[in-house]
Protein backbone atom coordinates (compact mmCIF):
# COMPACT_ATOMS: atom_id res chain seq x y z
CA UNK A 1 0.00 0.00 0.00
CA UNK A 2 1.40 3.40 -0.98
CA UNK A 3 2.00 6.19 1.50
CA UNK A 4 -0.75 8.46 0.12
CA UNK A 5 -3.24 5.59 0.38
CA UNK A 6 -2.24 4.95 4.00
CA UNK A 7 -2.56 8.67 4.73
CA UNK A 8 -5.95 8.77 3.05
CA UNK A 9 -7.13 5.73 5.00
CA UNK A 10 -5.93 7.26 8.27
CA UNK A 11 -7.75 10.55 7.62
CA UNK A 12 -10.97 8.83 6.55
CA UNK A 13 -10.94 6.47 9.53
CA UNK A 14 -9.76 9.04 12.12
CA UNK A 15 -13.23 10.12 13.22
CA UNK A 16 -14.89 6.67 13.44
CA UNK A 17 -11.80 5.35 15.21
CA UNK A 18 -11.76 8.23 17.71
CA UNK A 19 -15.48 7.90 18.43
CA UNK A 20 -15.21 4.12 18.91
CA UNK A 21 -12.11 4.33 21.10
CA UNK A 22 -13.60 7.01 23.36
CA UNK A 23 -16.94 5.20 23.66
CA UNK A 24 -15.26 1.90 24.53
CA UNK A 25 -12.92 3.46 27.07
CA UNK A 26 -15.78 5.39 28.66
CA UNK A 27 -17.87 2.22 28.91
CA UNK A 28 -15.03 0.37 30.63
CA UNK A 29 -14.59 3.26 33.08
CA UNK A 30 -18.32 3.28 33.86
CA UNK A 31 -18.28 -0.45 34.52
CA UNK A 32 -15.36 0.07 36.89
CA UNK A 33 -17.21 2.89 38.64
CA UNK A 34 -20.32 0.72 39.02
CA UNK A 35 -18.27 -1.63 41.20
CA UNK A 36 -17.93 1.21 43.70
CA UNK A 37 -21.71 1.71 43.90
CA UNK A 38 -22.15 -0.19 47.23
CA UNK A 39 -19.47 1.99 48.82
CA UNK A 40 -21.06 5.16 47.45
CA UNK A 41 -24.49 4.12 48.74
CA UNK A 42 -23.07 3.31 52.19
CA UNK A 43 -21.40 6.72 52.45
CA UNK A 44 -24.36 8.65 51.04
CA UNK A 45 -26.63 7.29 53.80
CA UNK A 46 -24.35 8.91 56.39
CA UNK A 47 -23.89 12.27 54.68
CA UNK A 48 -26.28 15.24 54.75
CA UNK A 49 -26.76 15.07 50.97
CA UNK A 50 -25.26 13.57 47.83
CA UNK A 51 -23.58 16.85 46.87
CA UNK A 52 -20.02 16.49 45.65
CA UNK A 53 -17.16 17.81 47.78
CA UNK A 54 -16.15 20.37 45.20
CA UNK A 55 -16.42 23.89 46.48
CA UNK A 56 -16.68 24.34 50.20
CA UNK A 57 -15.09 27.76 49.71
CA UNK A 58 -15.92 31.10 51.17
CA UNK A 59 -19.69 30.77 51.41
CA UNK A 60 -19.54 27.69 53.61
CA UNK A 61 -21.89 25.96 51.22
CA UNK A 62 -20.72 22.43 50.88
CA UNK A 63 -24.27 21.15 50.42
CA UNK A 64 -25.82 23.55 47.92
CA UNK A 65 -28.83 21.33 47.28
CA UNK A 66 -29.86 21.81 50.92
CA UNK A 67 -28.63 25.34 51.42
CA UNK A 68 -28.77 27.39 48.24
CA UNK A 69 -32.28 28.80 48.58
CA UNK A 70 -31.39 30.40 51.89
CA UNK A 71 -27.73 31.06 51.31
CA UNK A 72 -26.10 34.35 51.99
CA UNK A 73 -24.83 36.14 48.88
CA UNK A 74 -26.35 33.71 46.39
CA UNK A 75 -27.41 35.53 43.24
CA UNK A 76 -29.87 32.77 42.42
CA UNK A 77 -30.49 29.09 42.94
CA UNK A 78 -27.46 27.05 41.95
CA UNK A 79 -25.61 30.03 40.52
CA UNK A 80 -21.84 29.80 40.73
CA UNK A 81 -20.19 31.65 43.57
CA UNK A 82 -18.99 34.96 42.24
CA UNK A 83 -16.08 35.31 44.59
CA UNK A 84 -13.98 33.40 45.25
CA UNK A 85 -15.56 29.99 44.66
CA UNK A 86 -16.56 29.40 41.09
CA UNK A 87 -13.98 31.76 39.74
CA UNK A 88 -11.12 30.69 37.57
CA UNK A 89 -8.67 32.08 40.09
CA UNK A 90 -8.69 31.54 43.83
CA UNK A 91 -8.13 34.51 46.15
CA UNK A 92 -4.55 35.20 47.19
CA UNK A 93 -3.32 33.13 50.13
CA UNK A 94 -2.23 36.36 51.85
CA UNK A 95 -5.92 37.05 52.47
CA UNK A 96 -5.83 34.48 55.27
CA UNK A 97 -2.52 35.47 56.83
CA UNK A 98 -4.26 37.23 59.69
CA UNK A 99 -6.65 34.30 60.20
CA UNK A 100 -3.74 31.89 60.46
CA UNK A 101 -2.04 34.06 63.05
CA UNK A 102 -5.16 34.07 65.23
CA UNK A 103 -5.60 30.30 65.13
CA UNK A 104 -3.27 27.55 66.27
CA UNK A 105 -0.22 26.92 64.13
CA UNK A 106 -1.58 23.49 63.22
CA UNK A 107 -5.02 22.08 63.87
CA UNK A 108 -3.51 18.91 65.12
CA UNK B 1 1.44 20.54 -10.56
CA UNK B 2 -0.86 17.58 -10.19
CA UNK B 3 1.29 14.63 -9.20
CA UNK B 4 -1.70 12.68 -7.91
CA UNK B 5 -3.69 12.70 -11.11
CA UNK B 6 -7.16 11.36 -10.27
CA UNK B 7 -8.98 8.71 -12.20
CA UNK B 8 -11.10 10.46 -14.77
CA UNK B 9 -14.48 10.99 -13.13
CA UNK B 10 -17.27 9.50 -15.14
CA UNK B 11 -21.01 9.24 -14.88
CA UNK B 12 -20.97 5.55 -15.79
CA UNK B 13 -22.19 3.38 -12.85
CA UNK B 14 -19.34 0.86 -13.17
CA UNK B 15 -16.69 3.51 -12.67
CA UNK B 16 -18.48 5.59 -10.01
CA UNK B 17 -16.52 4.05 -7.15
CA UNK B 18 -13.13 4.52 -8.77
CA UNK B 19 -14.05 8.08 -9.70
CA UNK B 20 -15.04 8.74 -6.07
CA UNK B 21 -11.83 7.33 -4.67
CA UNK B 22 -9.90 9.23 -7.34
CA UNK B 23 -11.49 12.47 -6.23
CA UNK B 24 -10.76 11.57 -2.59
CA UNK B 25 -7.15 10.91 -3.52
CA UNK B 26 -6.95 14.19 -5.39
CA UNK B 27 -8.44 16.00 -2.37
CA UNK B 28 -5.74 14.48 -0.16
CA UNK B 29 -3.05 15.57 -2.63
CA UNK B 30 -4.48 19.08 -2.70
CA UNK B 31 -4.41 19.22 1.11
CA UNK B 32 -0.79 18.11 1.03
CA UNK B 33 0.12 20.87 -1.43
CA UNK B 34 -1.53 23.47 0.82
CA UNK B 35 -0.43 21.93 4.08
CA UNK B 36 -0.12 25.14 6.11
CA UNK B 37 -3.67 26.20 5.24
CA UNK B 38 -5.03 22.76 6.09
CA UNK B 39 -3.18 22.72 9.42
CA UNK B 40 -4.40 26.23 10.31
CA UNK B 41 -8.01 25.31 9.55
CA UNK B 42 -7.87 21.88 11.16
CA UNK B 43 -6.01 23.14 14.21
CA UNK B 44 -8.54 25.92 14.84
CA UNK B 45 -11.42 23.51 14.46
CA UNK B 46 -9.78 20.94 16.73
CA UNK B 47 -9.32 23.61 19.42
CA UNK B 48 -13.00 24.57 19.26
CA UNK B 49 -14.09 20.91 19.45
CA UNK B 50 -11.71 20.26 22.36
CA UNK B 51 -13.04 23.21 24.38
CA UNK B 52 -16.74 22.52 23.77
CA UNK B 53 -16.27 18.76 24.16
CA UNK B 54 -14.34 19.12 27.41
CA UNK B 55 -17.02 21.34 28.97
CA UNK B 56 -19.75 18.85 27.98
CA UNK B 57 -17.77 15.79 29.12
CA UNK B 58 -16.92 17.39 32.47
CA UNK B 59 -20.47 18.60 33.13
CA UNK B 60 -21.97 15.20 32.35
CA UNK B 61 -19.44 13.43 34.57
CA UNK B 62 -20.11 15.74 37.54
CA UNK B 63 -23.88 15.50 37.21
CA UNK B 64 -23.73 11.70 36.94
CA UNK B 65 -21.56 11.37 40.03
CA UNK B 66 -23.92 13.56 42.05
CA UNK B 67 -26.86 11.50 40.79
CA UNK B 68 -25.08 8.24 41.62
CA UNK B 69 -25.49 8.89 45.34
CA UNK B 70 -28.95 10.44 45.14
CA UNK B 71 -30.81 7.15 45.63
CA UNK B 72 -29.38 6.79 49.15
CA UNK B 73 -30.44 10.28 50.23
CA UNK B 74 -33.50 10.61 52.55
CA UNK B 75 -36.86 11.16 50.87
CA UNK B 76 -37.50 14.37 52.80
CA UNK B 77 -35.21 16.75 54.71
CA UNK B 78 -36.71 19.26 57.15
CA UNK B 79 -34.83 22.43 58.06
CA UNK B 80 -35.82 25.46 60.12
CA UNK B 81 -35.52 28.96 58.76
CA UNK B 82 -35.45 31.98 61.05
CA UNK B 83 -35.36 35.37 59.39
CA UNK B 84 -34.62 33.64 56.11
CA UNK B 85 -31.51 31.96 57.48
CA UNK B 86 -31.06 28.29 58.42
CA UNK B 87 -31.53 27.74 62.16
CA UNK B 88 -31.37 24.80 64.53
CA UNK B 89 -34.19 22.40 65.32
CA UNK B 90 -34.77 20.85 68.73
CA UNK B 91 -36.04 17.59 70.21
CA UNK B 92 -39.52 19.14 70.48
CA UNK B 93 -39.65 19.69 66.72
CA UNK B 94 -38.72 16.08 66.08
CA UNK B 95 -41.45 14.91 68.42
CA UNK B 96 -44.10 17.00 66.58
CA UNK B 97 -43.53 15.26 63.27
CA UNK B 98 -42.67 11.82 64.62
CA UNK B 99 -46.20 10.51 64.32
CA UNK B 100 -46.99 11.53 60.73
CA UNK B 101 -48.62 8.70 58.80
CA UNK B 102 -46.45 7.32 56.04
CA UNK B 103 -43.14 8.29 57.65
CA UNK B 104 -41.11 5.11 58.01
CA UNK B 105 -38.05 6.52 59.79
CA UNK B 106 -37.01 9.90 61.13
CA UNK B 107 -33.43 10.72 62.00
CA UNK B 108 -32.23 13.92 63.62
CA UNK B 109 -28.94 14.93 61.98
CA UNK B 110 -26.10 17.05 63.25
CA UNK B 111 -23.68 18.54 60.75
CA UNK B 112 -21.97 21.79 59.92
CA UNK B 113 -18.77 23.44 58.84
CA UNK B 114 -15.56 24.24 60.64
CA UNK B 115 -12.78 26.51 59.40
CA UNK B 116 -9.37 24.97 59.90
CA UNK B 117 -6.71 27.70 59.91
CA UNK B 118 -4.05 25.04 59.35
CA UNK B 119 -5.67 24.24 55.99
CA UNK B 120 -7.06 27.69 55.32
CA UNK B 121 -10.26 25.98 54.33
CA UNK B 122 -13.50 24.53 55.64
CA UNK B 123 -14.14 20.95 56.60
CA UNK B 124 -17.58 19.37 56.96
CA UNK B 125 -18.31 17.84 60.35
CA UNK B 126 -21.00 15.17 60.16
CA UNK B 127 -22.55 13.38 63.12
CA UNK B 128 -23.10 9.77 62.21
CA UNK B 129 -24.97 6.72 63.41
CA UNK B 130 -23.21 3.39 62.65
CA UNK B 131 -26.57 1.61 62.42
CA UNK B 132 -27.41 3.54 59.23
CA UNK B 133 -25.08 1.64 56.92
CA UNK B 134 -22.13 -0.71 56.89
CA UNK B 135 -19.22 1.54 55.97
CA UNK B 136 -16.68 -1.24 55.38
CA UNK B 137 -16.92 -1.16 51.55
CA UNK B 138 -16.26 2.59 51.67
CA UNK B 139 -13.16 2.49 53.89
CA UNK B 140 -9.64 2.11 52.58
CA UNK B 141 -8.17 1.77 56.01
CA UNK B 142 -9.39 1.06 59.55
CA UNK B 143 -12.98 0.62 60.78
CA UNK B 144 -16.21 2.48 61.52
CA UNK B 145 -16.30 4.91 64.45
CA UNK B 146 -17.88 3.54 67.64
CA UNK B 147 -20.60 5.71 69.23
CA UNK B 148 -19.49 7.75 72.25
CA UNK B 149 -15.82 6.74 71.88
CA UNK B 150 -14.59 10.11 70.50
CA UNK B 151 -13.59 8.47 67.24
CA UNK B 152 -13.74 9.75 63.68
CA UNK B 153 -13.40 8.74 60.05
CA UNK B 154 -12.07 11.28 57.54
CA UNK B 155 -11.80 11.58 53.78
CA UNK B 156 -8.52 10.49 52.25
CA UNK B 157 -7.82 13.98 50.87
CA UNK B 158 -8.32 15.59 54.28
CA UNK B 159 -6.23 12.91 56.02
CA UNK B 160 -3.36 13.58 53.63
CA UNK B 161 -3.72 17.35 53.96
CA UNK B 162 -3.49 17.08 57.77
CA UNK B 163 -0.87 14.33 57.70
CA UNK B 164 -3.11 11.96 59.67
CA UNK B 165 -2.88 8.18 59.77
CA UNK B 166 -5.17 5.71 61.54
CA UNK B 167 -4.49 5.86 65.29
CA UNK B 168 -3.67 9.59 65.36
CA UNK B 169 -5.70 12.03 67.47
CA UNK B 170 -6.91 15.40 66.25
CA UNK B 171 -7.83 18.33 68.48
CA UNK B 172 -10.09 20.56 66.42
CA UNK B 173 -10.17 24.31 67.11
CA UNK B 174 -13.07 25.14 69.49
CA UNK B 175 -16.12 27.05 68.27
CA UNK B 176 -17.51 27.59 71.77
CA UNK B 177 -16.33 27.96 75.35
CA UNK B 178 -16.56 24.20 75.85
CA UNK B 179 -13.58 22.56 74.17
CA UNK B 180 -14.26 19.49 72.09
CA UNK B 181 -12.49 16.25 72.99
CA UNK B 182 -9.60 15.07 70.81
CA UNK B 183 -10.95 12.70 68.15
CA UNK B 184 -9.10 9.50 67.34
CA UNK B 185 -8.83 8.58 63.67
CA UNK B 186 -10.06 5.01 63.27
CA UNK B 187 -10.63 4.90 59.52
CA UNK B 188 -10.19 6.74 56.22
CA UNK B 189 -12.59 6.69 53.31
CA UNK B 190 -11.54 5.01 50.07
CA UNK B 191 -10.55 7.04 47.02
CA UNK B 192 -13.65 5.68 45.25
CA UNK B 193 -15.86 7.84 47.47
CA UNK B 194 -13.51 10.82 47.70
CA UNK B 195 -15.81 12.91 45.51
CA UNK B 196 -18.27 12.86 48.43
CA UNK B 197 -15.93 12.69 51.41
CA UNK B 198 -12.82 14.72 50.54
CA UNK B 199 -13.53 17.31 53.26
CA UNK B 200 -15.64 15.20 55.64
CA UNK B 201 -15.00 14.36 59.28
CA UNK B 202 -17.51 11.71 60.38
CA UNK B 203 -17.91 11.32 64.15
CA UNK B 204 -20.58 10.71 66.78
CA UNK B 205 -23.51 13.15 67.10
CA UNK B 206 -22.38 14.40 70.53
CA UNK B 207 -18.82 14.94 69.33
CA UNK B 208 -20.15 16.78 66.28
CA UNK B 209 -22.18 19.10 68.56
CA UNK B 210 -19.15 19.85 70.70
CA UNK B 211 -16.91 20.50 67.70
CA UNK B 212 -19.52 22.71 66.03
CA UNK B 213 -20.38 24.54 69.24
CA UNK B 214 -24.04 23.46 69.19
CA UNK B 215 -26.05 23.16 72.44
CA UNK B 216 -26.95 19.68 73.70
CA UNK B 217 -29.96 18.27 71.87
CA UNK B 218 -29.66 20.71 68.95
CA UNK B 219 -30.41 19.29 65.51
CA UNK B 220 -29.24 20.66 62.16
CA UNK B 221 -32.04 19.01 60.21
CA UNK B 222 -34.37 16.01 60.21
CA UNK B 223 -34.11 13.25 57.62
CA UNK B 224 -37.32 11.36 56.88
CA UNK B 225 -37.82 8.23 54.82
CA UNK B 226 -41.31 7.68 53.50
CA UNK B 227 -42.93 4.24 53.25
CA UNK B 228 -44.55 5.01 49.91
CA UNK B 229 -42.55 7.40 47.70
CA UNK B 230 -45.77 8.50 46.00
CA UNK B 231 -46.84 10.04 49.34
CA UNK B 232 -43.74 12.20 49.71
CA UNK B 233 -45.59 15.36 48.69
CA UNK B 234 -48.37 14.68 51.24
CA UNK B 235 -45.83 14.02 54.00
CA UNK B 236 -44.01 17.25 53.11
CA UNK B 237 -47.27 19.20 53.33
CA UNK B 238 -48.10 17.66 56.71
CA UNK B 239 -44.64 18.55 58.04
CA UNK B 240 -45.19 22.17 57.00
CA UNK B 241 -48.57 22.21 58.77
CA UNK B 242 -47.08 20.85 62.01
CA UNK B 243 -43.88 22.88 61.87
CA UNK B 244 -44.66 26.23 60.23
CA UNK B 245 -41.55 28.13 59.20
CA UNK B 246 -39.59 25.07 58.22
CA UNK B 247 -38.21 24.32 54.79
CA UNK B 248 -38.94 20.89 53.39
CA UNK B 249 -36.65 19.53 50.68
CA UNK B 250 -37.74 16.49 48.70
CA UNK B 251 -35.23 14.10 47.16
CA UNK B 252 -36.83 14.31 43.74
CA UNK B 253 -35.86 17.98 43.57
CA UNK B 254 -32.18 17.18 43.99
CA UNK B 255 -31.89 15.84 40.44
CA UNK B 256 -33.24 19.12 39.12
CA UNK B 257 -30.84 21.08 41.33
CA UNK B 258 -27.86 19.14 39.94
CA UNK B 259 -29.05 19.56 36.36
CA UNK B 260 -29.48 23.29 36.99
CA UNK B 261 -26.22 23.77 38.84
CA UNK B 262 -23.91 22.00 36.42
CA UNK B 263 -25.89 22.86 33.29
CA UNK B 264 -25.84 26.54 34.14
CA UNK B 265 -22.15 26.50 34.95
CA UNK B 266 -21.38 24.76 31.66
CA UNK B 267 -23.54 27.30 29.86
CA UNK B 268 -21.69 30.19 31.49
CA UNK B 269 -18.29 28.78 30.57
CA UNK B 270 -19.40 28.17 26.98
CA UNK B 271 -21.00 31.63 26.80
CA UNK B 272 -17.76 33.19 28.02
CA UNK B 273 -15.94 31.31 25.25
CA UNK B 274 -18.27 32.48 22.46
CA UNK B 275 -16.20 35.52 21.38
CA UNK B 276 -13.09 33.36 21.10
CA UNK B 277 -14.99 30.64 19.23
CA UNK B 278 -16.52 33.17 16.84
CA UNK B 279 -13.14 34.76 16.17
CA UNK B 280 -11.73 31.35 15.38
CA UNK B 281 -14.61 30.47 13.06
CA UNK B 282 -14.36 33.79 11.22
CA UNK B 283 -10.65 33.18 10.74
CA UNK B 284 -11.37 29.67 9.48
CA UNK B 285 -14.02 30.96 7.09
CA UNK B 286 -11.62 33.59 5.79
CA UNK B 287 -8.94 30.97 5.20
CA UNK B 288 -11.38 28.53 3.61
CA UNK B 289 -13.06 31.00 1.29
CA UNK B 290 -9.95 32.64 -0.13
CA UNK B 291 -8.66 31.06 -3.35
CA UNK B 292 -4.97 31.61 -3.95
CA UNK B 293 -3.54 32.26 -7.40
CA UNK B 294 -1.93 28.84 -7.49
CA UNK B 295 -5.19 27.14 -6.53
CA UNK B 296 -7.06 29.06 -9.23
CA UNK B 297 -4.52 28.00 -11.83
CA UNK B 298 -4.77 24.40 -10.70
CA UNK B 299 -8.56 24.42 -11.08
CA UNK B 300 -8.24 26.03 -14.49
CA UNK B 301 -5.91 23.26 -15.65
CA UNK B 302 -8.29 20.59 -14.32
CA UNK B 303 -11.20 22.15 -16.20
CA UNK B 304 -9.09 22.49 -19.31
CA UNK B 305 -8.30 18.75 -19.24
CA UNK B 306 -11.96 17.87 -18.97
CA UNK B 307 -13.01 17.96 -15.31
CA UNK B 308 -16.62 18.95 -14.84
CA UNK B 309 -17.88 21.55 -12.36
CA UNK B 310 -19.34 18.69 -10.32
CA UNK B 311 -15.97 16.91 -10.10
CA UNK B 312 -14.26 20.03 -8.79
CA UNK B 313 -17.11 20.74 -6.38
CA UNK B 314 -16.88 17.21 -4.99
CA UNK B 315 -13.10 17.34 -4.66
CA UNK B 316 -13.42 20.55 -2.63
CA UNK B 317 -16.13 19.00 -0.44
CA UNK B 318 -13.92 15.94 0.11
CA UNK B 319 -11.12 18.30 1.20
CA UNK B 320 -13.46 19.85 3.77
CA UNK B 321 -14.62 16.40 4.92
CA UNK B 322 -11.06 15.17 5.39
CA UNK B 323 -9.99 18.28 7.31
CA UNK B 324 -13.24 18.47 9.33
CA UNK B 325 -13.28 14.76 10.18
CA UNK B 326 -9.63 14.61 11.22
CA UNK B 327 -9.85 17.86 13.21
CA UNK B 328 -13.01 16.70 15.00
CA UNK B 329 -11.37 13.39 15.85
CA UNK B 330 -8.34 15.21 17.21
CA UNK B 331 -10.54 17.62 19.19
CA UNK B 332 -12.63 14.83 20.72
CA UNK B 333 -9.58 12.85 21.77
CA UNK B 334 -7.95 16.00 23.19
CA UNK B 335 -11.11 16.86 25.16
CA UNK B 336 -11.39 13.35 26.55
CA UNK B 337 -7.73 13.16 27.59
CA UNK B 338 -7.88 16.68 29.05
CA UNK B 339 -10.92 15.92 31.23
CA UNK B 340 -10.47 12.31 32.31
CA UNK B 341 -6.85 11.14 32.44
CA UNK B 342 -5.53 14.67 33.15
CA UNK B 343 -8.39 15.86 35.41
CA UNK B 344 -9.32 18.96 33.35
CA UNK B 345 -6.57 21.33 34.55
CA UNK B 346 -7.65 24.93 34.02
CA UNK B 347 -11.23 24.01 33.25
CA UNK B 348 -12.24 22.26 36.46
CA UNK B 349 -11.91 25.31 38.75
CA UNK B 350 -13.95 27.39 36.30
CA UNK B 351 -16.75 24.84 36.24
CA UNK B 352 -16.90 23.53 39.78
CA UNK B 353 -15.47 26.27 41.96
CA UNK B 354 -12.25 26.53 43.86
CA UNK B 355 -11.63 24.60 47.03
CA UNK B 356 -8.66 23.95 49.26
CA UNK B 357 -9.58 20.28 49.59
CA UNK B 358 -10.16 19.05 46.07
CA UNK B 359 -11.22 15.43 45.77
CA UNK B 360 -8.52 13.19 44.37
CA UNK B 361 -10.85 10.74 42.67
CA UNK B 362 -10.84 10.83 38.88
CA UNK B 363 -14.13 11.56 37.17
CA UNK B 364 -16.07 8.85 35.36
CA UNK B 365 -16.86 9.52 31.70
CA UNK B 366 -20.56 9.32 30.85
CA UNK B 367 -20.18 9.98 27.14
CA UNK B 368 -21.51 7.34 24.73
CA UNK B 369 -21.51 6.73 20.98
CA UNK B 370 -24.74 8.68 20.40
CA UNK B 371 -23.40 11.82 22.09
CA UNK B 372 -20.06 11.56 20.30
CA UNK B 373 -21.68 11.11 16.89
CA UNK B 374 -24.05 14.02 17.59
CA UNK B 375 -21.12 16.23 18.59
CA UNK B 376 -19.11 15.17 15.54
CA UNK B 377 -22.04 15.82 13.20
CA UNK B 378 -22.69 19.19 14.84
CA UNK B 379 -19.13 20.20 13.92
CA UNK B 380 -18.46 18.47 10.61
CA UNK B 381 -21.81 19.20 8.93
CA UNK B 382 -21.65 23.03 9.32
CA UNK B 383 -17.95 22.97 8.41
CA UNK B 384 -18.63 21.12 5.17
CA UNK B 385 -21.69 23.32 4.59
CA UNK B 386 -19.55 26.43 4.95
CA UNK B 387 -17.06 25.04 2.45
CA UNK B 388 -19.68 24.67 -0.31
CA UNK B 389 -19.74 28.38 -1.25
CA UNK B 390 -15.97 28.65 -1.80
CA UNK B 391 -16.07 25.25 -3.50
CA UNK B 392 -18.75 26.46 -5.88
CA UNK B 393 -16.78 29.63 -6.59
CA UNK B 394 -13.77 27.47 -7.37
CA UNK B 395 -15.74 25.08 -9.53
CA UNK B 396 -17.31 27.80 -11.69
CA UNK B 397 -14.05 29.60 -12.47
CA UNK B 398 -13.54 30.35 -16.13
CA UNK B 399 -10.37 28.35 -17.00
CA UNK B 400 -9.08 30.83 -19.56
CA UNK B 401 -9.46 33.78 -17.22
CA UNK B 402 -7.93 31.86 -14.33
CA UNK B 403 -4.90 30.83 -16.35
CA UNK B 404 -4.37 34.40 -17.49
CA UNK B 405 -4.29 35.34 -13.80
Amino acid sequence: MTRPRIMLGALVLALPAAVSAIALHARAQRAKRDEAQPAIAAVARRLPSSDLALSGGARWLRMPSLEEPGAAFADGPALPDPDPAGGVMSPPRDAWTHETRLGPARAR
Amino acid sequence: MTDERPARPSAAPATKRSAGSGLLGYALGALGRRRSKAIALGGGLALVVALVGAVLFLTDALRADADRARAAVPDVVVQRLVGGRPALLGDGDAARIAGIDGVRTMRPRVWGYLFLPALQGNVTIVGSDPSLSDLRPALSDGRDAAPGAHEMIVGVTLARALGLVVGDELQLPPLSATPSPPLKLVGTFATDVDLYTADVILCGDDDARLVLGLPAGAITDLALTVANPAETRIVARTVLERLPGTRVIERDLLGRVYALAYGRRAGLVLAASIPALLALLILAWDRASGLGAEEKREIAVLKAVGWSTSDILWSKIFEALLVGGAATALGLVAAYVWVFPLGAPGLRPALVGFSVLYPEAPLTPMVDVTQLVALALAVVAPFVGLSIVPAWRAATLDPVEAMRG
